[in-house]
């Protein structure tokens, strides 16, 4: 009896990190985090830069808010976790500046606005204040996860198809490159993809007519 | 960046636009843009919260964080001073302003994670503005947001009535309309000079 | 968990200080990184333009550097214009040596705040764009249609005519740096 039921959790354990990736998507499904998804999937390394930024702070906030959940007044938890949030923001911040400088000059300003991405907030009001630390980190780890797959998607198909390279490589003939199709890399060639991506997936999840 | 007040209005209202070329306050964007009178009141909220922080986030940056060495707390002091401000104005409209608190109070609370607003503070200190450009600035972005807003909900408004096949039908053909609408955004680039 | 007034200011005055004492300690952790980093950038540019010189002397701030190679003698100079394009100012570094030709061209990236359009203006980016300014002097450092040698970017001509034009500007307006101290030779 008793192994059931601890197999039964480990199951149900790891679909707070399985979730995050399709299911609940946060840029494609809940529809957050939305800002820096089309910022900054210009290339596909900027994105996955601005991926790694934000799931250090996703996770970072969620496992420490989770930690000190207890101790957290519930009338005061929203600023307390904005303190939390921020100094994880500012940590990334400094450490990119010192780091990866190339890198922090093409976020810009992204890199602060990590701290009002939705993704952060809403997890750790929604899932870290009421869980205890494994399942708050599981459950960024699978959120982070989700919004680094729907960068690279989108990183990838906007350079190829924009530029022309993958990673800063060539990868398309030169006849291509010498004029790739431009709209990629501008706003409206984001938002047609994001909507064209979102279109598909809600094909995928209700088919039928 | 410009310097002159007119050309950063300008460049924030239009070519710069915040929401269609910056990518920057599309959370709310797509959610309150459903219909005419939601957007009129997101729009009035954001600008209005949107100049106000401009104004305290610049006095505590140059006032505080600089003579103090403390310029590394600028992202911590900048969310909370904005949650602070629209906690203040929300308990002051529901006191004095009741009808204008009925009419844009319930957007207030999902301003202080509209990126738009932490990303116009940020933005002033990048582009050392002072206190005039710093609220020409604001002002300016604030007005590109209500444009686009409302331009958009009149669009959505339509869409309702419009036979849309069901994967489009929500957000992939906001996107889509968002799309062109940013498309002729693109057309504003070169006025007086200005560029992206 | 209290409720009490007195403990929701205290959480969130510890918090704070908390915060702030981890940030305080970052910032002087990665202070001295991130200045180095900044110089590093610099002396990249620098080193990509005269690629003879291995140690750099600044002239005139942000604009004009002196190149020395091992043995400290002057090999050229770099200097930086910003000519204004289509979108705004085109940073430009030039390397310079001490005959007056040019022996390396960088052109600032969107990261560096060039605003050209993309798949236009950006192109003056291309190597073949820019290696076309090599060991040229500065009678040659036009436009072919305005009666010099230098390929315009193709439907970018404002770009590449406010670099070209930049650029043999800067090397007349620099002169005094490159050309050797006892003569000024005619260019």
């Amino acid at each position: 009896m008793i192994q059931l039921r601890q197999m039964n959790k480990k199951s149900s354990r790891l679909k707070y990190l399985t979730n995050g990736i399709i299911l609940e998507n946060p840029t494609l499904i809940l529809m957050i985090g939305l800002c820096p998804t089309l910022a900054t999937s210009i290339t596909v390394r900027d994105g996955l830069g601005m991926a790694a930024a934000a799931s250090f702070v996703i996770i970072g906030s969620n496992v420490v808010a989770s930690l000190l959940r207890r101790l957290i007044p519930a009338t005061v938890r929203i600023p307390i976790f904005i303190i939390i949030i921020s100094t994880f923001v500012t940590l990334v911040d400094y450490i990119l500046q010192a780091y990866e400088p190339g890198l922090y000059q093409v976020l810009g300003v992204f890199v602060p606005l990590i701290v009002v991405n939705c993704i952060v907030l809403g997890r750790v009001e929604a899932f870290a204040y009421k869980h205890n630390v494994l399942d708050s980190m599981l459950d960024g780890m699978g959120k982070s996860l989700g919004f680094t797959l729907v960068l690279f998607v989108m990183g990838t198909i906007r350079e190829v198809l924009g530029s022309g390279t993958f990673w800063g490589r060539p990868v398309t003939p030169a006849w291509f490159r010498q004029y790739p199709i431009l709209l990629m890399i501008l706003p409206p060639g984001a938002f047609i993809l994001i909507g064209i991506l979102k279109a598909l997936l809600n094909k995928l999840m209700k088919p039928g007519s | 960046m410009p310097k002159n007040p007119a050309l950063i209005f300008l460049a924030a209202f239009l070519v710069n636009n915040i929401l269609l070329i910056r990518y920057i306050g599309l959370c709310p964007f797509f959610g309150v843009s459903t219909s005419l009178n939601t957007a009129f009141g997101m729009s009035a909220a954001v600008m209005f919260v949107m100049i106000l922080a401009a104004w305290v986030t610049w006095f505590i940056f140059h006032i505080v964080l600089v003579p103090l060495n403390l310029i590394f707390l600028r992202t911590a002091t900048f969310i909370l001073v904005i949650a602070a401000l629209v906690q203040f104005v929300e308990m002051f409209l529901k006191k004095s302003y009741r009808a204008l608190y009925s009419a844009m109070g319930i957007y207030l609370p999902l301003i202080t994670t509209n990126c738009a607003i932490l990303a116009v503070t940020f933005l002033n200190i990048d582009y050392r503005h002072n206190l005039l450009q710093a609220t020409i600035f604001a002002l300016g972005t604030g007005l590109g947001f209500a444009l686009v807003i409302i331009l958009f909900s009149a669009i959505r408004e339509r869409l309702d009535y419009a036979p849309i096949t069901r994967s489009f039908r929500g957000y992939p053909i906001a996107f889509i309309a968002a799309s062109l609408v940013s498309l002729a955004f693109l057309g504003f680039i070169g006025l007086f000079g200005l560029s992206l | 968990m209290s409720q009490s007034k007195v403990y929701m200011v205290l959480s969130l005055v510890v918090i704070c200080l908390i915060s702030a004492f981890a940030l305080a300690q970052v910032y002087t952790l990665t202070k001295a990184k991130i200045e180095q980093a900044k110089i590093e950038a610099v002396m990249n540019a620098l080193s990509q333009v005269l690629p003879n010189a291995i140690s750099f002397e600044e002239k005139e701030s942000s604009r004009v550097w002196f190149g020395y190679d091992k043995n400290g003698n002057k090999v050229g100079i770099v200097f930086q214009v910003m000519p204004r394009g289509y979108g705004g100012p085109i940073g430009t570094l030039v390397g310079v040596d001490s005959t007056g030709k040019i022996t390396g061209l960088r052109i600032a990236s969107p990261a560096e705040g060039l605003k050209e359009t993309a798949g236009l203006g950006l192109r003056v980016r291309e190597d073949w764009f820019r290696n076309q300014f090599i060991n040229k002097t500065k009678n040659e450092l036009r436009l072919k249609k305005d009666g010099g040698t230098i390929d315009a970017i193709t439907a970018a001509t404002i770009s590449s005519r406010a670099v070209t034009n930049g650029v043999r500007e800067g090397l007349e307006r620099y002169k005094k740096y490159w050309s050797n101290d006892s003569t000024s030779p005619n260019e």
